[in-house]
């Protein structure tokens, strides 16, 4: 297991990594020299694992005399043993790799699937890059040149002022020590600058790569020497920034371009001006009022203390407190407010005084500073105190209301997105509609801000006239439920009407829709009374919901949290639905697509919940094609097939008429560029589903693909859902985005939590999920070599010897099921070579999506080493580790820290060991990754998470490879549940009675094992 | 026009002389700058000053002090001594920089845009509001003297000083003022107490950042973040260029703001 650490020298990257399987200590006890690291990954595991050009780097590292400490990112499967002595700084030479400027940016934005953790170091730098690109992004850069021996260095540096000088002391103060451990570094701040100068100039020139070259178009002769300006403009695009030139002429750039240098080069004054807006008193009425009742009031405000704001006036009688840390108070605040009328023209009024301290505004001139100025003197690094309600406004908009008719007939008789609704259309101010009254009152005052209902609006005045032309001429009428939907969905910007859309509202199940809480208010629909389940309160409501919007011929992504039965929601609409259309209605089947390793899970859900339901699997080699899939079509239900296989047969799957597609796990097809995505969308189905645990894993774009999938074109184009959404959201943490984001995916999106207390008391307190999966080729193969091999030998054995055979087959066995590696005694990488290990991969990434904590429990002690070093590599986190040699301290400390508040998410157990004796209610999952068959010992286990104190439910997870013996060995628990307490309380031994026949058939592979 | 009765022998180099930044173009780039080569152009040498371009931007002009009423320059030129230069205005007395003083005491804003590294368009008003000119207003009020034998007014060295100085008031408009009897900080002490400040605090200045912590100190948390991560970064609300100041660089005839403007838009993007 790697842990990846990385610092910034220069002009790039160096990555360095350790490596837990390497001896933790050298023969070398030349404290004083440099010696070799002696666990950092060598220089070809590094290679192999990270891009860039090898080199090696001289780090001083917290040390005990034969060894560097580890980093605590670094897992090791046998922990080293702590020692008493106090560490102390030693050199070590360690391999590495170096990434120079733009490669450095790529790998950092994203590395992509690193098998190993990120240590601390390597986090900073990926945020400072975020932050560089964000510098370029936002056009807070300026150009500089650099003079070289030869010429010059044309590069783009950040321009740091307010709230990115902030950022950039923030980097600074959280760089981790490591960071600043390779031989000859500066301090923290050259650091942090040198980086984020380089990556931002790397960010830039990325963004320009496109435009290409700034130079413009030569007039007139080329000159014999080109001119310093020209060679500097044309390298500040392209990969390299070098140019050659004269030196004095490159000086002399450098010196026109001094005017630039200063300007957010992050050196601070030791105060800065700060505007205060202040609004009119709140009893003047429009009809007294002052000709300028506002006022912007200056105030200097301490860089180190940022509490300590003195007003204008006590800054030319002295400073006060400030003259702490300013000389002169008087000539600091002038300086400032003469850079601010820069920015500012209006300013220079206010400065027209002795002793400036405020300038008086009048409506149109704090709508002007509120808009326009505002904004520019907050980023130019000015202090900004604006009114509260400023930050909370709400701007005058339309309204519209729509109902429904009650009367019948002047329905027609339809239902749905056809359904006729009337509608209203009022001036309001957010959610509320405004009064007549309110309406004249803005009417006739002519200022463009107005107060009402407690806040100041702006007022176009012209905008308003149409507006209230708008609503005389076509402020009511008619239209339909879809049109309303559609409306709903739309952005503001798109909406063709003289004021922006601020609401619909709605009566009937059409408002129930808009508001996101149609599940709340349906009828409830009883599932047929084919299903064999009881469905839960809140499974009833989410089977209504999805009901309706099936009949509303609306796409719904269900979303519920893993473990609240989003499978037998779905499998209960398609039964009821079907059960209740009559025979002479077309028969349509429904396709169901889903990830490789969960077609085994749908089979055995199907089996158990809705046995009647036909169901087919399109999927391995043997599947039907051409006619021969349409007859069966014809008497199939449901059709499970993966998503690459029906990326590849979409040709036939294409001209079926679907009653529903439903993609099960649906953020398979987040990336709307993926073959999947663009397969998916070209099914024809009369309604569509989408299940998944987590509709936006890591950018809002993934949810722009479901649901266009659902209901298309619904968020626009993916261009315009950049720019409007997921911009806004991502980067800028726009709350207003992130709101109307809401308010047009909730009719569509039902999502219920596990701690949803509306939800909590219907859950069981322990759910028990039988968890299929399905082997690789490899495992198969595998599989089958240990079968011919061991029946050979059960059959020419007998007695003791016999019984040994058959427990040592079971074991191979299980452990082909559980890694080839296991079984091989292998030391290599992970993979993709264990079905049981990707779907486990699945269940991990859901687990800690939801911020829940798992304990794993297995027999195997190589299947354990295996698994913890890949888990938290693979999800950058801490994974426990206790098996029998633990010894008690290290048990008790282990326990400790899993309960913790911050503890790791997951913790791995030895079976035997941890069956016994230990408190682990911080986990509200517990996974079976092999299977003991004896179910006596796996509740033992099960119940460390589920014990007296335990405050959530517990979902218990046990792994069934589809078609081995863990699913034959299931059944046969299943079918004999009564004997099987006596029978097996024993442990395995009863499996060695079977006849030979019998165990010929538990250990033979079955149809359908193999995944893809 | 006489020159070649003397030896036109190279100026010899200068190590470490004032360079003269434009390479290019006009010599001044402010109004201020402009109004002050506007004066020399009414003298009627306006034209000869292109002959000192050469000479500043080689840094033949070792050193120039600009003092009220005069600024004096060392001019390296093809003889071993280098020369005088002197250009010289009248400055204002005691009594005509009071009447100033108290006009501008009238309003911070001539005072904040000077600060801000700008003279205010309208300072001129001021001064003529007391009866004075700020700049001179017409060669019977300028001397011009050099140490060379050149007979030509100005010489070469004479001109380079000048475009040196046209650039330095460029840069900082406090210098016109100086040249004409008030320094910044004289200026900036009668405009505090005429405007009720107290004296400057004899306390230190900002106290200067804290040096890192030692690594060796940091054994405990070698490997973790020392503070929390900066968040996302709000919006841009101006674009980077209304910001910042005027630069004097030209590409292919085109000023660099308006070559820059497209990159910026394609940033955002």
């Amino acid at each position: 297991m790697f842990a990846v650490h990385g610092f910034w020298s220069g002009d790039g990257l160096s990555l360095w990594a350790e490596d837990s399987d390497l001896p933790t200590s050298t023969s070398s006890q030349a404290v004083r020299s440099v010696r070799p690291h002696p666990f950092a990954a060598t220089a070809d595991a590094l290679t192999g694992l990270l891009p860039g050009t090898p080199t090696t780097a001289e780090l001083q590292l917290p040390s005990q005399r034969s060894a560097p400490l580890d980093s605590p990112e670094l897992l090791r499967v046998n922990p080293r043993r702590a020692t008493r002595v106090d560490p102390v700084l030693s050199s070590w030479r360690v391999p590495a790799v170096r990434l120079e400027g733009a490669a450095g940016l790529a790998w950092l934005t994203d590395p992509g699937q690193v098998a190993a953790r990120f240590g601390a170091s390597v986090t900073h730098l990926r945020d400072l890059a975020r932050f560089a690109r964000d510098l370029a992004e936002r056009g807070r850069v300026l150009p500089a040149v650099t003079p070289t021996g030869t010429g010059g260095v044309a590069h783009w540096r950040p321009v740091l002022q307010g709230p990115d000088a902030l950022a950039q002391h923030r980097l600074v103060a959280a760089l981790p020590p490591v960071s600043r451990a390779a031989g000859g570094q500066g301090d923290a701040r050259a650091i942090v600058d040198e980086a984020l100068h380089r990556l931002t100039d790397a960010a830039v020139r990325e963004r320009l790569a496109e435009a290409g070259s700034l130079l413009p178009a030569r007039r007139g002769r080329r000159p014999t020497v080109e001119p310093v300006a020209d060679a500097w403009l044309g390298a500040l695009t392209g990969p390299d920034g070098r140019f050659a030139a004269p030196p004095d002429g490159v000086a002399r750039l450098a010196q026109a371009l001094s005017p630039w240098a200063q300007l957010g080069s992050g050196e601070d004054e030791p105060a800065r001006a700060t505007f205060r807006l202040v609004e009119p008193p709140a009893d003047a009425t429009p009809a007294v009022d002052t000709p300028q009742p506002w006022r912007l009031e200056f105030l200097l405000q301490s860089t180190t203390d940022p509490s300590l704001l003195i007003p204008a006036p006590q800054a030319w009688d002295g400073g006060g407190p400030l003259r702490r840390w300013v000389d002169r108070p008087q000539e600091l605040l002038l300086t400032e407010l003469g850079r601010a009328s820069r920015l500012y023209p209006a300013l220079a009024t206010g400065l027209r005084s002795a002793r400036p301290d405020h300038l008086d505004l009048d409506h149109a001139d704090a709508l002007e500073f509120l808009t326009v100025a505002a904004p520019a003197l907050d980023e130019a690094g000015f202090g900004m105190l604006m009114p509260n309600w400023w930050r909370r406004r709400r701007p005058l908009g339309l309204r519209m209301t729509s109902s429904t008719p009650t009367d019948a007939a002047a329905t027609e008789g339809r239902f749905g997105r056809d359904q006729v609704a009337d509608f209203e259309w009022r001036l309001a101010l957010g959610d509320e509609s405004l009064t007549d009254a309110e309406i004249e009152a803005i009417a006739a005052t002519k200022a463009p801000l107005v107060r009402l209902r407690g806040q100041w609006v702006a007022v176009d005045p012209e905008q308003l006239r149409r507006g209230l032309d708008f609503l005389e001429r076509e402020g009511t009428g008619r239209t339909t439920a879809a049109q309303v939907l559609a409306l709903a969905a739309t952005h503001p910007e798109d909406v063709d009407l003289p004021l922006r859309v601020s609401g619909i509202e709605a009566d009937g199940w059409l408002g129930a829709l808009l508001a996101g809480t149609t599940a709340e208010q349906l009828e409830p629909v009883a599932p047929t009374e084919r299903l064999r389940a009881n469905l839960r309160p809140y499974q009833e409501r989410g089977l209504s919901w999805l009901t309706f919007l099936s009949r509303v011929g609306l796409g719904a992504c269900l979303a519920d949290d893993m473990g609240l039965g989003k499978t037998l929601q779905l499998l209960a609409l398609e039964a009821t639905e079907r059960d209740g259309t009559d025979e002479a209605a077309e028969h349509l089947p429904s396709l169901l697509l889903c990830p490789m390793s969960l077609i085994g899970n749908w089979q055995a859900e199907v089996r158990k919940f809705a046995p009647h339901l036909r169901l087919h699997v399109h999927h391995g080699p043997q599947r039907l094609s051409g006619p021969d899939l349409t007859d069966r079509l014809a008497e199939t239900d449901i059709v499970v097939t993966t998503y690459s296989t029906a990326t590849r047969d979409i040709d036939d799957l294409e001209p079926v008429s679907w009653n529903r597609v439903v993609l099960d796990e649906a953020q398979a097809i987040k990336n709307r560029h993926s073959r999947a995505a663009k397969a998916v969308g070209r099914l024809q189905a009369r309604h569509r589903v989408a299940l998944t645990g987590t509709p936006v894993e890591n950018r809002l774009g993934e949810l722009w693909s479901i649901m266009n999938f659902l209901n298309p074109g619904l968020l626009g184009s993916p261009e315009t859902f950049r720019a409007r959404y997921a911009i806004p959201v991502e980067r800028h943490a726009d709350t207003d985005a992130a709101v109307r984001l809401r308010q047009v995916t909730r009719p569509y999106l039902l999502r219920r939590v596990k701690t949803d207390p509306a939800i909590i008391d219907d859950l069981p307190e322990k759910i028990e999920v039988k968890q299929y999966y399905r082997l690789t080729t490899e495992q198969a193969s595998l599989y089958q070599s240990v079968v011919d091999d061991m029946m050979d030998r059960i059959a020419g054995s007998d007695g003791i010897e016999r019984r040994g055979n058959v427990l040592a087959a079971m074991t191979k066995l299980k452990q082909v099921c559980n890694h080839p590696a296991q079984l091989l005694h292998e030391r290599s990488a992970v993979g993709r070579r264990s079905g049981k290990v990707i779907r486990l991969e699945e269940i991990v990434e859901e687990i800690l999506a939801e911020d829940d904590r798992a304990l794993l429990f297995t027999q195997y002690a190589g299947f354990a080493e295996l698994v913890v070093p890949h888990l938290a590599a693979r999800f950058g986190t801490d994974v426990l580790y206790l098996h029998g040699g633990t010894p008690r301290a290290a048990r008790e400390r282990m326990v400790e820290r899993f309960q913790s508040d911050q503890g790791p998410p997951m913790f791995v157990l030895s079976l035997k060991a941890g069956g016994t004796g230990l408190n682990l209610t911080a986990a509200n999952h517990v996974i079976h990754l092999d299977r003991w068959w004896n179910p006596a010992v796996e509740n033992q286990a099960t119940d460390r998470a589920f014990r007296i104190g335990q405050k959530r439910n517990v979902q218990v997870r046990k792994f069934i490879g589809t078609g081995t013996l863990e699913e034959k060995i299931d059944t046969l628990l299943e079918e004999k549940a009564a004997l099987a307490d006596m029978v097996v309380s024993d442990g395995e031994g009863w499996l060695t009675e079977l006849s030979t026949g019998d165990l010929r058939e538990l250990f033979t592979l079955s149809e359908g094992a193999v995944g893809e | 026009m006489n020159d070649r009765f003397f030896p036109t022998g190279k100026p010899r180099a200068v190590q470490g002389g004032i360079k003269a930044r434009s390479s290019r173009g006009a010599i001044a780039q402010t109004w201020w700058g402009e109004r002050f080569i506007a004066v020399l152009e009414r003298a009627g040498i306006g034209g000869r000053l292109q002959r000192g371009k050469t000479y500043a931007r080689k840094g033949q002009v070792i050193s120039m002090e600009v003092t009220a009423g005069r600024v004096d320059a060392v001019v390296q030129g093809s003889r071993p001594k280098p020369y005088r230069v002197r250009i010289g205005a009248p400055a204002f007395g005691k009594a005509e920089w009071a009447a100033v003083e108290s006009e501008l005491a009238g309003s911070a804003w001539y005072l904040a845009r000077l600060l801000a590294g700008e003279m205010p368009a309208d300072i001129e008003e001021v001064f003529s509001k007391v009866g004075l000119s700020l700049f001179p207003k017409g060669p019977q009020e300028l001397s011009m003297d050099c140490t060379c034998p050149d007979w030509g007014v100005p010489c070469k060295h004479v001109a380079a000083a000048i475009y040196l100085l046209a650039e330095s008031f460029d840069d900082d408009p406090f210098r016109i003022l100086a040249w004409r009897g008030r320094t910044r900080e004289d200026l900036l002490a009668k405009l505090t107490i005429a405007s009720g400040g107290g004296a400057p605090a004899g306390a230190g200045a900002a106290a200067p950042e804290s040096p890192d912590v030692p690594l060796a100190d940091l054994l405990d948390s070698y490997f973790t973040l020392q503070g929390a991560l900066p968040g996302p970064s709000p919006a841009a609300a101006v674009g980077i260029l209304v910001q910042a100041p005027d630069v004097d660089v030209t590409v292919r005839g085109q000023a660099l703001t308006a070559l820059l403007a497209p990159a910026y838009r394609d940033l955002a993007d």
